[in-house]
């Protein structure tokens, strides 16, 4: 008897619960806009190509909205960490919603900052957030030219191309 | 005395060693032929775009000579699955030189075949090694159609494409 009184009470509050969360005000789906591929294909063949305009050959990542990877360009003679390296690059302006060279200056500032311990972070410049207004997108990295300065140069090309588009 | 005879024979026989090796036919530096990221990315967006004019939206990588990625493109419009698929398709058909629809039709009577338990192969249509005469210098594979068959289709196209600077 006090074992069915007990899962009463348990499927009620379970109920009353279930009631509560989807009366709650915010309980609808989130809307998100993302990178088309083609769009981030534009994006980092605009990069790679600003790049080797001005004679540098580079890679090139661009990332989604969770930092997954949307396109991948390893550049013709460079090292083989660049690849890795501009992958980082956009997954730590993704992940901290900042230029990456922003995120290295701050470090230098606070060089135990936890953020640096987690995986794929790297305080590089050379990486750039894709913002539709305040919401990050996603995130585009570039490494192989001399100096992160110059890397960015190129990551900032790639998104002005599709400025137009990111609304 | 005994101690300075033994450091003359040991640098004599590492002379003649050597000699020996510097005068083998082969001991010249390889020389080869890579894809360049322009060639990569070309066979990519042809595979993609002809899948896509198929209505098929597929993700697509392109790997080098030691199955490093060149190019990868992940088709949000594609399955989540596909973008490792296509990996893991273009690293089986330039491992095995072959179409990894040929892999997957050798181990169709062996599920314990040995190379499944490396990493990165997949018994799956949709992947083509990129060859220049009998030098494989890469692969290209597809994933998201409904059926290897298809994905390989496009994966062709793509190397089509470029077939008259394969070489």
């Amino acid at each position: 008897m006090s074992r069915i009184a007990s899962s009463v009470a348990a499927v009620s509050l379970a109920s009353a619960l279930g009631l509560g969360l989807a009366g709650l005000a915010n309980a609808q789906l989130v809307t998100n806009k993302d990178l088309s591929l083609a769009m981030a294909v534009t994006i980092a063949q605009t990069a790679v190509q600003t790049c080797k305009a001005q004679g540098y050959q580079v890679s090139a990542h661009v990332l989604g909205r969770n930092g997954e990877i949307l396109v991948s360009m390893r550049g013709d003679d460079t090292g083989p960490h660049t690849l890795e390296n501009s992958m980082k690059k956009a997954y730590t302006s993704r992940a901290q919603r900042l230029p990456s060279g922003k995120f290295a200056e701050n470090v230098k500032a606070n060089p135990t900052v936890g953020a640096l311990h987690l995986t794929n972070m790297v305080p590089a410049q050379g990486g750039l957030p894709s913002m539709i207004g305040q919401d990050v997108i996603g995130a585009v990295g570039v490494s192989g030219a001399p100096g992160g300065d110059k890397d960015e140069v190129c990551a900032q090309a790639g998104i002005d191309k599709v400025a137009a588009d990111l609304k | 005395m005994s101690k300075t005879v033994f450091g003359i024979t040991g640098i004599s026989l590492g002379f003649a060693f050597a000699v020996g090796v510097a005068a083998s036919a082969d001991a010249q530096l390889l020389a080869h032929k890579d894809l360049s990221l322009a060639t990569a990315t070309t066979i990519a967006m042809t595979a993609l775009e002809t899948c896509k004019a198929q209505g098929y939206n597929v993700s697509v990588h392109v790997l080098g000579r030691e199955g490093q990625v060149v190019v990868a493109l992940r088709n949000p419009a594609a399955g989540f699955a596909t973008y490792e698929n296509s990996m893991k398709k273009a690293y089986t058909a330039r491992t095995t030189r072959a179409p990894s629809g040929r892999f997957a039709e050798n181990v169709k009577g062996n599920p314990n075949a040995p190379q499944f338990f490396l990493t990165n192969f997949v018994a799956a249509q949709g992947a083509l090694p990129i060859m220049v005469g009998n030098d494989t210098i890469g692969a290209i594979g597809i994933s998201g159609a409904p059926g290897g068959d298809k994905d390989e289709v496009c994966a062709k196209a793509g190397i089509d494409r470029v077939a008259a600077d394969l070489r």
